[in-house]
């Protein structure tokens, strides 16, 4: 990756944190039922769309920071940092699991401009799936209200696979 | 020694892994117990000027609602300190001016929500209010509809409050007609509801009846607000009632807040 690459990177990363707390931080504010039980996370993205042949150490301490910088916003410490770490331990193992008989083209991102759309369906809702899970544990910190969580990790699951997807085909992301 | 060698850079990247979880969960527990960490400050470096920033174009686009809502509330309290005015003159001896009769108990510090969160299990909110304008950890926070949090951590120029829909908020309030009071605590997701404890058995009380602050702490003055009663029940053998009570706030959509201080403690003591 040389340095116009990184660049790139960083800076799409930073608008897509900046849209996460001024925009769907706020929408989450309102009084309808589906927002109590749940949020939406775009930013869980950003480690998504990280290239393949970044190694797993990277890719753990940048979930690492990105969820620090989101718990400041949020309020919450700890909390996404725990989940988007946990979630950038997954994408190694996931990417294991997926990969396509010819390996990857390691110099490209999981998008769905290079490995289509089937492929990158699997991919991000099973990790977002595992992001909102961890979260909500995180958050309550007991297994005693399961029932709850599971509900929250659901609805969260939908809305913010509807953003992540729609933030696929709007941009269409190619690197 | 070389297996272990072996061993530790096979599975480093487990290894590193587990290791954030822990500082992460560390971060979590450590939040929980009381608030503090290394996250002390976010609220009056970073983050605060950036919501700022936000907040003032959604205020700009809110201004008419917000001067509506200001106007009815200035007509309210304008109509009041007539009321009052009138009632103490009645009161007072004739030749003693009525200003050195009023009592100057606590001061209201005007301050502006610029961060909030409701679908949390502990919520909090920032204010742009902070030590510069002589604000305090653990004084009390109120909207014009009732109560909405306390300070908890007081930077420069913003301050963090604890709002009301958080696990671990007790809040001292009373059955205005009657005047049987319990502790007010937040248990479910719903932020519109909040549930008032320890009733005693023998309380007489009817859905509708009001609920407001107690005033047996130095945090909120007496008097103020909550909301209705909306649905009472015992629990299964106890001597006490739980009363879910309906917020009149609605904690998502508050915007301008007052902090309130209490300038003379001891005049109060001597007051009670």
């Amino acid at each position: 990756m040389n340095s116009r690459d990184s660049l790139f990177h960083i800076i799409r990363a930073v608008i897509i944190l900046l849209i996460q707390i001024l925009v769907l931080k706020r929408i989450g504010l309102s009084s309808l039922w589906w927002w109590q039980h749940g949020q939406i996370f775009l930013y869980p993205i950003i480690i998504l769309l990280l290239p393949f042949r970044m190694t797993r150490h990277y890719v753990i301490i940048l979930g690492f920071v990105v969820g620090l910088l989101i718990d400041m916003f949020y309020d919450t410490a700890g909390v996404h940092a725990f989940a988007l770490t946990g979630m950038a331990y997954a994408r190694g193992i996931l990417m294991t699991w997926l990969e396509p008989r010819g390996g990857y083209q390691i110099t490209m991102s999981p998008t769905n401009h290079t490995m289509g759309i089937n492929w990158l369906m699997i991919y991000t809702s099973i990790s977002v799936f595992i992001f909102c899970f961890l979260y909500f544990i995180g958050e309550v910190f007991t297994f005693v209200y399961l029932g709850q969580i599971l509900l929250k990790t659901l609805i969260t699951f939908f809305m913010s696979m509807i953003v992540i997807m729609g933030f696929h085909f709007l941009f269409n992301p190619k690197k | 020694m070389n297996n272990l060698l072996q061993f530790v850079i096979r599975y480093s990247a487990f290894i590193l892994f587990l290791l954030l979880e822990a500082v992460a969960l560390t971060l979590v527990v450590k939040y929980n117990k009381n608030q503090k960490g290394i996250f002390e400050h976010s609220s009056s470096i970073f983050s605060g000027k950036l919501y700022q920033m936000a907040d003032d174009v959604y205020q700009y686009n809110h201004l008419q609602t917000f001067a509506d809502s200001l106007a009815s509330e200035n007509a309210q309290l304008k109509q009041q300190v007539f009321n009052l005015e009138r009632s103490v003159q009645r009161l007072i001896p004739a030749d003693k001016p009525l200003d050195s009769c009023i009592l100057e108990a606590y001061q209201l510090i005007p301050a502006q929500i610029i961060n909030n969160s409701i679908n949390q299990r502990n919520n909090h909110f920032t204010i742009d209010r902070g030590k510069k304008d002589g604000i305090v950890n653990g004084m009390g926070v109120i909207s014009e509809q009732g109560i909405v949090g306390i300070i908890e951590e007081t930077g420069s120029e913003y301050a963090m409050a604890v709002s009301i829909l958080h696990s671990a908020v007790q809040i001292s309030a009373s059955i205005q007609r009657n005047g049987y009071f319990g502790s007010l605590v937040w248990k479910e997701t719903d932020p519109a509801h909040m549930i008032l404890e320890a009733i005693p058995g023998q309380a007489d009380i009817r859905i509708g009846d009001t609920i407001t602050t107690s005033g047996y702490s130095f945090i909120f003055p007496k008097g103020i607000f909550i909301g209705k009663v909306e649905q009472f029940w015992t629990e299964g053998g106890s001597n006490y009632y739980t009363i879910k009570v309906r917020l009149h706030e609605d904690i998502a959509r508050m915007n301008r807040v007052y902090v309130v201080k209490y300038l003379d403690e001891n005049l109060l003591k001597n007051e009670q």
